[in-house]
């Protein structure tokens, strides 16, 4: 090619990009302007709202609450997309029963709308960018339920900056109750390290000198877990006899179940998730290895359970919600409004009410409208005082003398659980012993480097 | 800007290692210049036109653009097929996060340092890669982009213990007075794919660039005509990953997010790369660019094509992909060439040649 | 030496899958020059397929109509969908169709069937306890060791799949005519073979054979759901290459290697604890560098 094109379009470029640059004119409304300051109540709130790029002391316009949230819909994690189901039933029917939720005597309908991520965090983080904008309160009031310890990380610090909140983030990882981000908060699953300090609660009892066989995920869920777990057995006579890790998506754990049942260990404490956690239990006893078994909430569900069959037979968990598969509960007010009124405002056609993420999912909104209401103000910063100011509130399908209590310093929400043991034949978990009570003791028994990384 | 070559494949004979370059039509480079102006108006424009979660598309159309062109390189011109090229886009990725989260260095400086890491890993892999040929070497290269993020997960801990790095939102702030952070994201990105645009241009055209097209036509005739086999391909290989480095250096400051949080999100990527580079038209250097936006474009409208199935959207991303190789097997520059030597009544100019595994067969 | 061997069984059962997955590939490549990246969600479909019927008829029965589905519709993907693409000779435009048709595929069954994970009725001996779905798979004791019925079976599958296929393409003028077209498309035509009909039997025969391994290795799992064959296929591809692409034996051989060595290395090596894929990545590489062809592939002599 000759010289002079090029030439002219290099020039004609030059030209173009001092034309552009001196006529900025994009639309103010979506250029970020600094300002807020305000704090909540008379500058008690002990939320840091001087870097706010948009002031979350600005009530609500209208009568429209906006939620906005990210989670899988496709790919190989779509099933999680059932969460949604529950807490969209909830806030449908407070909007058509009780015509909206009220806060500070007014009533507001509360809209969602959500994006499909992937379960990919970047993804994430590009559909809550997009679906927040600026920040402005006309498009979005906060996230609502994003699923997944890495993409509500992912999303924090940008929510941060315009401190929009991020409400209850699905996930059980105490990574979201790092005080150096008060506006993203976990919801009410209870914290891994809870999961496992119960546990070793229990062994202390019923088995004092258990040698205990890990299985964990590769990554920072297994890692709560065997950090947790270490924690918690500091000074007891229950030691681990080994660790085996596997990937996550993993199917198949056979070769690390052999290598487990070959230590011999009387306890198994499997932190394996989806697939790999019911494998994990057939594999145990095709190798002839039954010892005392704990499985990860994570995998107290139907699905999983059911495709363990016979092989889960008396393994343990914890959980702090009601269980829509044990009969128990079929005259409890709660079971029986979500029974009813879960199907009834379901967003889709085919709800099914006995998996247990859906009536977890019923729960959060049912929690989330109780925060609403006690909220002093429309705005921002109210509600999220609201949510951090909880004492011991009840809803949705908490279990019976169960509730939510926090605080400005005790960021996390389902801190006492229920043991359960799962029954093979009925296909359920049935209740085990009194709960175990850790409320507004999370951050001590969890390792400081599960919650922020550093340590 | 494009040039055109002989398909040695079809062409009986010694194979010829110089490209052939038809005069160009007076009309067709009036064209050319028009589009090219227009193209570079509108890039330049955008920013100040679209609120900022679109420039964050854009700019994501952007980085994409300059990782098909460093497939391009290698797949397009010089035969070598990649699909582990998200591997590399990691590395720069986490090159980037490592350094400005852990380090505390300028987001801007981990630029090229990211791309220098990405090319050491390419000359490594492309090493074996003199003896891994076709299809072994695609494999080796899938192998690649599995294995990164378990080493991410091993070995990377962000907060949490997350495998996920992050900028604070000062790390990338606007370098430049009256742009906002999302406009000079943008730039920067679209520097860089300038940069890389021209020194693709500047390659291709040079004696390397010559080299690379003869090695994929006919590796045997090359060598026997004297050109360096192992360099030209291991060097192809680095160039071709530095380019991905960069990639994903800037998708660090764009997402906000360098993470091995999913198993399949970088064999994803590298399918991303090659899609892209196909669909715009592999072996031109415009191709990747147009590729990358078609993709973008695809991906968004498929995800909310279906209203209420989001379950769907990869069945009718793929759907579309397929449907665009059947309608334009040379890529949407193949197409447009053919449109436009059509309209000038000009014989089509020889078909672009791509090759594969099967070339190389086993 | 117990545990030695345990995991050496683990490894096996492993390396048969993988295996399995790996002889489907090579078929295809061997008889068509693609790589299908497409494979493993083909078979993942048909397995859905053999799930749904088998609620209605004997487990074999379910898969046998499943094998007949998959052929067909492996024919069908050819002809419609692989085929004008070939004709347009961009070889790197029949990848895009494959990654296609892999992103399409996968997402099919979960809209059909739904995400949640099921299970597949187990063809070979099993017990069932209350609270089981579809039993366990009964185990032979051999010594210390006790050996999956599952393992028996795949490996009795693929012994039969290797001789069926060893007859067919060493023993029939078809395999001739098969082995022919996916050399030299061109000058097989010249010499009046069918290229058109062979490359459809081609596709037909692999999507067949995952029909019947994907049924099998969803059998053998605890549960499957849409990512079944994907954690699968990075394994079998490695397989596939170690044996050398073109080979029925390398397939199998190599799926046991990197089986056997994915095995052992759990439980003897713990730093490649969670980066086990490293393994059959340095395995490839390894032998590639000795035998560029693979382990069981043959040289190829390129003309200049």
């Amino acid at each position: 090619m000759t010289r002079s094109p090029t030439g002219r379009l290099v020039a004609v470029l030059l030209a173009l990009v001092l034309v552009a640059a001196s006529c900025s004119k994009r639309d103010s409304s979506n250029t970020v302007t600094g300002g807020g300051g305000g704090t909540g109540n008379n500058g008690q709130s002990s939320i840091d709202t001087s870097n706010c790029s948009v002031d979350p002391t600005k009530p609500i316009p209208g009568n429209t609450i906006r939620l906005v949230s990210s989670f899988p819909q496709s790919g190989l994690t779509a099933a999680f997309s059932e969460i949604a189901d529950g807490w969209k039933a909830y806030f449908k029917m407070v909007n058509t029963e009780q015509g909206g939720v009220t806060i500070a005597g007014k009533k507001y309908k509360i809209e969602t709308k959500d994006k499909d991520d992937t379960y990919d965090p970047a993804k994430t983080a590009s559909n809550i960018s997009d679906l927040v904008g600026s920040g402005s309160l006309d498009s979005v009031f906060g996230a609502f339920m994003v699923v997944g310890t890495a993409g509500n990380l992912a999303i924090r610090q940008d929510l941060a900056a315009k401190c929009v909140p991020d409400f209850f983030a699905a996930t059980g990882s105490p990574a979201l109750g790092d005080p150096s981000f008060p506006w993203a908060i976990g919801a009410t699953n209870p914290p891994y390290t809870v999961e496992v300090k119960a546990f070793a609660e229990y062994l202390k009892k019923n088995k004092p000198n258990a040698r205990v066989a890990v299985l964990a995920q590769d990554d920072d869920f297994g890692t709560a877990y065997i950090d947790g777990f270490n924690q918690a057995i500091k000074g007891t006579g229950i030691k681990v006899a080994k660790v085996e890790k596997y990937k996550p998506g993993a199917v198949d754990v056979g070769t690390q179940i052999t290598s487990l049942a070959a230590t011999k260990a009387d306890a198994f404490l499997s932190g394996g998730t989806l697939l790999a956690c019911p494998d994990s239990l057939k594999k145990a006893v095709a190798a002839g290895w039954r010892p005392l078994t704990y499985v990860s909430g994570t995998c107290a569900s139907k699905t999983l359970m059911g495709l363990a069959g016979s092989a889960g037979d008396k393994a343990l968990t914890t959980t702090n919600l009601e269980d829509p598969l044990n009969p128990k509960w079929a005259n409890d007010p709660a079971m029986k409004e979500y029974r009813t009124k879960a199907k009834q405002y379901s967003p889709v056609a085919n709800l099914d009410l006995t998996n247990g993420i859906v009536a977890y999912g019923w729960t959060q909104g049912a929690l989330f409208v109780k925060a609403l209401q006690a909220a002093k103000a429309p705005t921002r910063l109210a509600v999220m005082e609201s949510v951090y100011n909880m004492n011991g509130v009840r809803a949705g399908l908490l279990r019976p003398g169960f509730s939510i209590t926090t605080s400005q310093n005790d960021r996390y929400m389902g801190e006492k659980v229920q043991f359960g043991r799962y029954n093979a034949a009925k296909g359920y978990f049935e209740d085990l012993g009194s709960p175990e009570d850790f409320e507004g003791r999370t951050a001590s028994i969890t390792p400081k480097a599960v919650i922020t990384g550093n340590g | 800007m494009t040039t055109t070559r002989a398909s040695g494949r079809e062409q009986a004979g010694p194979a010829t290692t110089t490209p052939i370059r038809p005069p160009i039509d007076p009309k067709v480079r009036g064209l050319r210049i028009v589009v090219g102006v227009v193209a570079a108006a509108a890039a330049l424009y955008a920013p100040f036109y679209f609120p900022a979660a679109q420039n964050k598309v854009l700019s994501q159309a952007l980085y994409l653009a300059i990782a098909a062109m460093g497939l391009n390189l290698l797949t397009g011109f010089n035969g070598q097929v990649s699909i582990g090229h998200g591997a590399f886009f990691g590395v720069g990725a986490f090159t980037s996060g490592l350094l400005v989260v852990k380090q505390g260095w300028p987001y801007e400086a981990t630029i090229p340092v990211a791309a220098l890491v990405a090319a050491v890993v390419g000359l490594l892999v492309g090493f074996p890669a003199l003896r891994v040929r076709g299809l072994y070497l695609a494999l080796v290269t899938l192998g690649l982009a599995v294995l990164f993020p378990q080493l991410g997960q091993k070995y990377v801990k962000g907060s949490g213990g997350v495998p996920l790095l992050q900028p604070s939102l000062t790390d990338t702030k606007s370098l430049l007075q009256g742009l906002a952070d999302d406009q000079y994201a943008y730039y920067l990105t679209l520097l860089v794919l300038v940069i890389v645009t021209l020194l693709t241009w500047s390659l291709v055209n040079s004696r390397a660039g010559r080299a690379m097209v003869a090695v994929r036509d006919q590796e045997l005739a090359a060598a026997t005509v004297g050109v360096n086999l192992a360099q030209v391909k291991v060097l192809t290989f680095a160039i071709s990953a530095a380019y991905a480095g960069a990639a994903g250096s800037l998708s660090f400051m764009i997402d906000r997010v360098a993470d091995a949080t999913n198993p399949v999100i970088y064999f994803q990527r590298s399918i991303e790369f090659l899609v892209a580079m196909v669909v715009g038209g592999a072996a031109t250097i415009t191709g990747p660019i147009v590729g990358a936006l078609a993709v973008v474009l695809l991906r968004r409208n498929t995800e909310q094509l279906i209203e209420g199935k989001p379950i769907l959207s990869p069945a009718l991303f793929g759907a579309a992909l397929i449907a665009i190789v059947y309608v334009l097997p040379e890529g949407i520059i193949g197409g447009v060439r053919r449109l436009t030597s059509r309209v000038t009544h000009r014989p089509p100019p020889p078909s672009t040649l791509t090759t594969t595994t099967s070339d190389t067969s086993v | 030496m117990t545990l030695f061997l345990q995991q050496l069984v683990n490894g096996i059962g492993n390396g048969v899958v993988y295996g399995a997955v790996a002889l489907a590939l090579v078929l295809i490549y061997r008889t068509t020059g693609v790589l299908n990246f497409a494979q493993g969600e083909m078979a993942l479909f048909t397995t859905y397929l053999a799930w749904k019927f088998a609620r209605s008829v004997p487990v074999a029965a379910a898969i046998a109509l499943a094998f007949v589905i998959g052929f067909v519709g492996g024919a069908i993907i050819e002809r419609v969908l692989i085929r004008p693409v070939e004709e347009a000779r961009s070889p790197l435009n029949v990848v895009i169709v494959t990654l296609g048709l892999f992103l399409g595929i996968n997402a099919l069954p979960q809209l059909i069937f739904g995400t949640d994970s099921q299970q597949m009725p187990k063809p070979w001996p099993s017990d069932a306890a209350p609270g089981d779905v579809v039993g366990t798979t009964r185990a032979v004791k051999v010594g210390a060791v006790s050996v999956s019925w599952a393992v028996i079976a795949l490996a009795l599958m693929m012994v039969a799949v290797c001789a069926l296929l060893w007859l067919l393409f060493q023993k029939t003028r078809l395999g001739l005519a098969l082995r022919a077209v996916a050399s030299n498309p061109e000058s097989s035509r010249l010499v009046g073979i069918n290229a058109g009909l062979t490359l459809m039997l081609g596709w037909a025969l692999s999507a067949g054979l995952g029909a019947i391994v994907g049924p099998l290795v969803a059998a053998r799992s605890t549960g499957f759901d849409a990512s079944l064959m994907q954690g699968v296929l990075v394994f079998a591809f490695s397989a596939a290459a170690l044996g050398g692409f073109d080979s029925v034996l390398g397939a199998v051989v190599g799926g046991l290697v990197v089986g056997i060595a994915e095995a052992l290395t759990t439980q003897y090596v713990d730093p490649l604890n969670g980066i086990e894929v490293l393994l059959p990545l340095l395995l490839i590489l390894g032998v590639l560098l000795i035998r560029p062809n693979g382990l069981f592939g043959r040289r190829t002599v390129e003309r200049v």
